[in-house]
This record gives C-alpha cells, structure tokens and sequence, in this order.
C-alpha cells in the first residue's frame, strides 16, 4: 500500500486534482446535455426520414400521423407555429418595447425596483396556467364580442404574448440603460425633448439589443407548448390566407402541441408515427436553437460598442 | 404638434425659446401615459384573471355578509393596523412580522411535504435506519482520516466505498460467464459461481431488529436533534459562546419531547408533531431568539399575534352567532382525497404528492451538479489553452440550454432515461431528472453569480493563510455564496414545479388515485393534474376543480419565492 500513501502536500495537491476534476465533470454534463439532444433527435429523425421522404415532410400540406390516410406533412404545423408567435409578437414587442422605454427613460428608480420584479412574475406563473386563464376566461369573453370556436388561435396568442412581455423589455430595458448619457445630453443640449430623445437617440442607439430581444422572444413563443396546447386546440391546419378572419378565431395545432398529442398518445415505440414526433422536434429545436444564437450574435454587437 | 402648449418638456431650463422652437408638451406627455399603459397591461391583465381564478375557487361570495362583517373586524382591520404601525416606523419591525408569519408558514409547509413522504414512501423505520448508515460510513471514512491522514487515493475509494456498503451491504456475488475465442468460438472455460448475501447493510439489520422504538422517538433523534444542531450554530455564533449551541439541541429536544407526550391527547400523532415542531418552531424559535437579543424591530412580533388572535376570536363569533361560512372548492378535502369523475369529490392529493417527490429528486441531483459546473467555471477553469476552448463552449452552452424549448427536453427524457436507461414510462425519478436537466442552466448561472460576487480579497487572504485551492473554496468562498445559490435554486425550482410539458412527454400519469409509493413509481405532478381536468367540460370542473388546482399550484409558487425572497433580502442586509 506504499505506493498509495502520500508525502503531506501531495496528498493535499491529489485531493485537489480530485475536486477539480468532478467539478470539472459537473460542468460537462451541460455539454452532454447538448450533445444528448441533438444525437436522441438525430437518431429517431433519421430513422423517421428513411420512411418518410424529407420533401414530403417539409412541404406536406396534410398532418395525419394517427388516422388513415396517414400523412406527415409538417406545413399545417409550421403555419399553426407561425401564427401563434405572429399574433403574440403583435402584443409582446410594442408592449414590451414601450415597458423598456418607460422604465430606462421615464420611471423613477422606485417605480422601477417595484416594477421590475413585477414584471418578471409574468414569465413566472407555470404556462399550464396562461393555457388554462386562455381557455376559461379569455376565449368567453372573445366569444361575447366575436363567435369563436371554443379553441382558437386568438386566446392563445394573448396569453403567449402576455407571458413574453418580460423577455422583451428586461433584454431591451438592459441595452437602453447601456446607451451612454452623453448622447442623451448632446440631443436635450440641441433642444430636443425627452420624447424626441427616447424614440430617435436612445432607441436607435440600443436597436441592436432590441432586435436581439425580439428574437430570444419569438424563440419563445415559437417553443412555447401548454398555452397552446390547451388554449388553441389541436386541429392541424393550413392557414388560409384568403381567409384572414378565421386565421385567429378558429382552432390551429402547433408543433408544440402536436408533440404533446403524439407523446401523451399510446403509438408505440417503433411505429414512424413516434418517430415523427423526434422529427417535429427536431425541426423545432433547430429553428429555437438558430434564433438564440442569431440573438446572441446580434446583442454581442451592441455590446462592443459601447464598452 | 403646433396646437400644444409652448413649452419644452425636458429640459426645463427653458427661458431664452422663441417661437420657432415652440415643441408640443402633449405630445410627450401622451407618450409617457402610454409606455406605463403598456407597462401596467400585462400586470393588470393577469392579476384580474387570476382575481376570477381565486374567486371561482374560494367563492367568497357564498359566505354570509355577517361572515364577512366579522373576519373583516376581527381580522383584517386589526392586522392592516398593525402592518401600517409596522411600516410606518421605518425600522426593522416590518421585516420581524413578515419573517415572524412567513417563517411558520414555510414550515408548515415543507413539514407537510415531510410527513407526506413518510406517510407514502418510506416509514421512519426505513428513514432511521438508513441515517444510521450514512453515519457509519462517516464514522469510517473519519476513522480512515485517523489512521492514515496522506493516503489520498485510498480515501478516495474509502469516500466511496463506505457509504455504499453502509447502506446495501455486500450483495450476493453472482458470475456466470464463459470465455471463448472470438473467431473459431472454441470455450476456453466457464466461470460460473454465485454466493448466498455476504453482509446485509445497516438499514436492513436495523429493521430486522425484533423490538423497534417508536416512531416519535427515532424522529427525534434522526430528526430534531441534527435540525437544531445545525441551527444552534447560529445561537453560538450569534452569542459568541459555545452553550447557545447546546442550550438550542436540549430545548429543542425537550419540546419535541413533552410535544410528543402530549399530541396524542389531543388528537395530534406524535410522530407528526415532532416533524411539524421540528420544521416549524425550531426555526421561528431561533430567530425569535436573536430578534430579542437584538432588540430591534420588536414591535412586528405583535403581527403573528394579533392575526392567530384575529383567527381564532373571528371563528369562535362567527361559531356562536351561527354565520355561514364559504364553500370553496379549495378546502381540505380537495388537498386531501384523489381525482375523481364528479367534481365534488375531486382533489389533488396524489399529484401533490408527486410533485413533492419529483421536488426531491430534483434538489438532489441538479444542485449538486449545478453548483458544481458554477465553481469549476468561476474558480477553476482556465482562460486560455485547449481547455479555455471548453470551457468558452460551455459558458456558451448553457446559455443556449436555458432557451430550448422545454417539450424538447420531454423527448430527451423519453430517450435517454425512459428508454435507454429504462427507468420506467413516467416514474418519479424519470420527471425529476427531466425536469432537474432543465432547471439546471438556471442552476448553474445563478450560482455562478453568487460565486463572483465574493470578494477576491477573501480568496487572497485565505491564500495568505496558505490555504489550498479547495479549502478555500470549501471555507471561504462556498459560505459566502450560498444564500445568493439558495436563492437562484428555489426560483429555479419553482419553474420546475410547473412545468407540464416534459412530464407529458415521458409518459407521466394524466390522472392517478394513489400517490406514488417510491421513486420508481408512475406519477402524476399538480400541473400534469391541472392539464388532465382541463380537458373535462363540466362547467364544475372548469370553473370550480380547475381553478382549485390552479390556485394550489400558485400558492405553493408563491410559498418558495417568498422563501427566496426572505433569504435575498436577509442575505443583501448582512453584506
């Protein structure tokens, strides 16, 4: 046992080179988590687009995995994706932009140390939550203005919208507060108003980490899955353009939720239409995944300029 | 804007404008008014749905006004008095009456939490017996640290070693394997031997010991006593002597003790009682120790009072004047029973249970590794070289973790736990390590900046002291950064107990009628439950059930971040 026992410091430095190197493990494992995403997609997606043509998923206008006849064409999804974030981004990006005008240019740092919390509690309540609020309150009182169906797109992008307030004016706020004073000062000492200071000095200024805020938003929305799955249903359906009415008030079926439907169903294991579901995952983990980069790279930007 | 008044809004040094210069003040007024519209709509949206919520699920409205007369006159008018007292002075005593209720209520809640565990999933036997292994191991591995103080790489199997054996013993050995060539399959021998268990572990001789104590009593040991031993060093420190430390063990003891005697009379199970006691008054007691040592802020402690007083004399009136009360649909049964068809007897019990469960799966596998990656990459990783490149990837990483969608780490945990690693279709432990992978950049970040926050100059003068790496981390740096970690995990934990998604994903169960009895059991979580009822149409379940679900969820949200909060704000005033 010679050979395992240590002068003091040795034993000291070894005990060191241990600790470091599980912490060093614990770090890895977020790697791992990456890397165990992409290779568990990648492997069902590829068995998935070995039966089933890539061009027939990707522009396939019908979503049937269950009924005859069976289709898996993920178009009526990715439009139900897209006007579930087109109608929240309708609600979240002016709000959000004004909320980070109003707190970076107007609220005192009181009203801000209260708001601000508050705010983040809206990106805080579990969205099973904002799925339920959509269903049982929103979509009613919709109805008693406008007939809707009792599923649809509308009640759902309110509460998406609602929910990805913070995301927007916390990142905007943030790159607002990073614009340096002296522009400010400059433009008040050429007499321009506050008004005239926030919307053509400070917001162009900060425009880069807005731009980057909107993106990390509609990444949201377009990952979002409870809200929409409880709130606009589950009815796979290719938007009709001529039709812009209906678009919102009628029942759509995201990617997200066509995922809930499929995994909380009962297919089995080997069946394609199981393997569909890692597909549907895939494509939406690409897009998420490219959105938050894109708004990485876009916020590193303004990052630089103003150190 | 010509029609406005002639002023500059900002700045106001405006003598020396002519008219041509003339701007609209409406103009920025308006535009003012409008961005706290758009900053107040989100807020006002939410909190009047979520008012429809709690009333749809507390029905006020069904009490008797007289009901309501005199909760509002025992009750809120005494307690806002109070609390404007409280505010007013300026002086600690808010803080003393927040912490003086929200501590017994944050108590009785993971007390609850606890004595559900044993009630489901294991019994105290079972519990005692394995804290008595994890003491064992401890024993041994400190004995080792005895014996041979420089053997680091024997410690390290020792570490490993001991804890195992301590609690499963030596199990049966087991071989059957034949060895052959690999081209021509000739067998060149077979090793086939099996033995019968070589030594069972502590938990197993514990329980099969043929006269157990009582439940109460084992609790108080394994229970109580370490809880106040830990917290007496914050009496000791606080009074810079040895005994606090003592004084706190032995009161807290004689408590649970004559507690314990005396529960049963009154209807209360002993065992109970100690975890309650031990989880509630133990902490309310420590720190009603320091507030008195203190003296400051006493005048919150009269907050607590006057609402168990305001309680307590309400229900007695409303009791002898015969004032119906509410019937909500949030009430003990629905805490208490399983879902069920009809709406009237349909509660949230098993789901609870499972959330609770999931909870603790959680805590013990991401905050170790969360907090871990954060001191690697704080205090260890390198900046430049080979690994600098990894370590500038994970930085990157995880912040691209944070944004995936959480359905896609649903189908990571179906393939990689459910299926590979064949965990069971929707088992506790399955949700929890889900749902724990992603939770854990939030983890990881959060504990990251708590870890910067400590000042370098600590680290140095640690060093000065000629510290190692590790001590200092483990002395220094660790204690320091723990209230800012503890903080970032319960944010992070509340996410976690409302995430829906990935339990739909691995397979959770949508409804089930009774809790799980282990971490291998299929589940269902509270926002899974909620999820189920949604799809019911009865108007009981949507307006009624639902809402009972949904108010349960948020109360328990709002539990752990105002336990977050508590600590934040403790945490901010000592540093």
């Amino acid at each position: 046992m010679s050979g395992l026992e240590l002068g003091h410091d040795s034993a000291r430095s070894m005990r060191g080179r241990v600790v470091r190197v599980v912490f060093a493990v614990c770090a890895a494992v977020s790697i791992l988590t990456t890397a165990a995403i992409l290779l568990t997609l990648l492997a069902d997606a590829v068995e998935f687009f070995s039966a089933v043509s890539p061009i027939e998923f990707f522009t396939g206008t019908r979503w049937t995995p269950t009924n005859e006849p069976v289709s898996f064409g993920v178009l009526p999804l990715v439009t139900g994706t897209l006007v579930i974030t087109f109608g929240s981004a309708l609600i979240a990006l002016p709000i959000g932009l004004l909320t980070a005008i109003y707190l970076s240019e107007y609220a005192s740092g009181r009203a801000r140390s209260i708001l601000k919390p508050a705010l983040e509690v809206l990106a805080g309540v579990p969205t099973v939550i904002y799925g339920y609020l959509a269903l049982v309150y929103i979509t009613p009182a919709i109805d008693a203005l406008v007939p809707v169906s009792t599923f649809n797109a509308l009640s759902a992008s309110i509460v998406v919208g609602i929910m990805i307030i913070p995301m927007v004016s916390s990142i905007s706020e943030d790159a607002m507060s990073a614009v340096p004073d002296d522009l400010r000062q400059a433009s008040y000492g050429l007499g321009a108003t506050k008004f005239t200071v926030s919307t053509s000095v400070v917001v162009p200024a900060a425009l880069s980490g807005i731009v980057s805020s909107f993106i990390l938003a509609l990444s949201r929305a377009i990952g979002e899955t409870m809200a929409v799955t409880i709130a606009a249903g589950q009815t796979p359906r290719l938007v009709d353009l001529t039709d812009p009415a209906g678009v919102f008030l009628e029942s759509v079926q995201t990617m997200t939720a066509a995922m809930v439907q499929l995994g909380a169903s009962d297919v089995t294991g080997q069946s394609i239409a199981y393997k569909s579901l890692f597909a549907v995952g895939l494509t939406l983990f690409a897009i998420t995944f490219v959105m938050n980069l894109l708004s990485e790279l876009v916020a590193s930007r303004y990052r630089e300029v103003y150190r | 804007m010509a029609g406005g008044t002639a002023e500059p809004a900002e700045p106001p040094e405006s003598a020396g404008m002519t008219g041509t210069e003339e701007v609209s003040r409406l103009r920025g007024t308006l535009f003012e008014a409008v961005t706290l519209g758009a900053t107040v709509f989100g807020l006002l949206m939410v909190g009047v749905l979520l008012l429809y919520v709690v009333n749809d699920a507390v029905r006020p409205l069904s009490a008797d006004p007289g009901w309501h007369l005199v909760f509002f006159l025992t009750l809120v008018v005494p307690s806002l008095s109070v609390a404007a007292y409280c505010y007013t002075r300026e002086g600690p005593a808010g803080e003393v009456a927040y912490a003086t209720f929200g501590l017994p209520v944050v108590g009785l809640l993971v007390g609850a939490g606890i004595v559900v565990v044993f009630l489901e999933v294991v019994s105290v036997a079972d519990w005692f017996g394995l804290a008595l292994a994890l003491v064992a191991a401890a024993g041994a591995i400190e004995l080792h640290r005895r014996l041979r103080p420089y053997a680091a790489l024997e410690r390290l199997a020792v570490l490993i070693v001991a804890p195992l054996v301590a609690i499963f013993g030596v199990p049966a050995l087991s071989v059957d394997r034949t060895l052959a060539t690999p081209l021509t399959g000739t067998e060149l021998f077979t090793l086939s031997f099996s033995t019968p268990k070589l030594l069972p572990g502590v938990p197993e001789l514990f329980t099969s010991l043929p006269v157990l104590p009582l439940d109460w009593l084992l609790l108080v040991v394994s229970l109580t006593l370490p809880v106040a031993f830990a917290f007496g060093r914050i009496v000791s420190r606080r009074r810079e002597d040895d005994r606090g430390r003592l004084e706190t063990v032995a009161a807290a003891g004689a408590v649970a003790l004559v507690g314990a005697l005396v529960a049963p009379t009154v209807g209360i199970d002993a065992a109970h009682w100690v975890v309650l006691a031990t989880t509630t008054l133990l902490p309310l007691g420590v720190y009603l120790e320091g507030v008195v040592r203190e003296r400051a802020g006493l005048a919150g402690l009269w907050f607590p009072v006057v609402v168990v007083a305001g309680t307590l004399v309400g229900a007695l009136v409303v009791e002898t004047v015969g004032f119906a009360g509410p019937d909500p649909w949030l009430d003990w049964g629905f805490l208490t029973s399983a879902t069920s068809r009809s709406p009237a007897d349909a509660g949230i019990y098993p789901a609870l249970v499972g959330s609770i469960l999931m909870l603790v799966v959680i805590v013990v596998s991401a905050f170790p590794v969360g907090v871990g990656a954060a001191i690697y990459l704080e205090e260890y990783a390198p900046n430049s070289g080979p690994l600098g490149t990894f370590v500038t990837l994970v930085e990157i990483n995880i912040g691209n973790l944070a944004g995936v969608p959480s359905v896609v780490y649903g189908l990571l945990g179906l393939a990689i736990f459910v299926r590979t690693f064949d965990l069971g279709n929707g088992t506790v432990i399955v949700g929890g390590f889900t749902v724990g992978l992603l939770i854990l950049p939030i983890v990881i970040i959060s504990a990251q900046e708590a870890i910067r926050a400590v000042p370098d100059s600590l680290r140095q003068a640690s060093y000065g002291m000629g510290a190692t790496q590790w001590q200092t981390i483990r002395n220094v740096v660790l204690p320091r950064a723990l209230p800012g970690t503890l903080t970032g995990t319960i944010l992070a934990l509340g996410r976690a107990i409302g995430e829906t998604a990935p339990l739909l994903m691995i397979g959770a169960a949508a409804s089930v009628r009774t809790p799980p009895n282990g971490f291998f059991s299929r589940f269902s979580a509270m926002p899974r439950q909620i999820y189920s009822w949604s799809s019911e149409i009865q108007p009981e379940f949507r307006y009624g059930v639902l809402a009972a679900g949904v108010v349960t969820l948020l109360v328990v949200l709002l539990m752990m971040n105002g336990t977050a909060i508590l600590i934040r704000n403790k945490y901010q005033r000592e540093s």
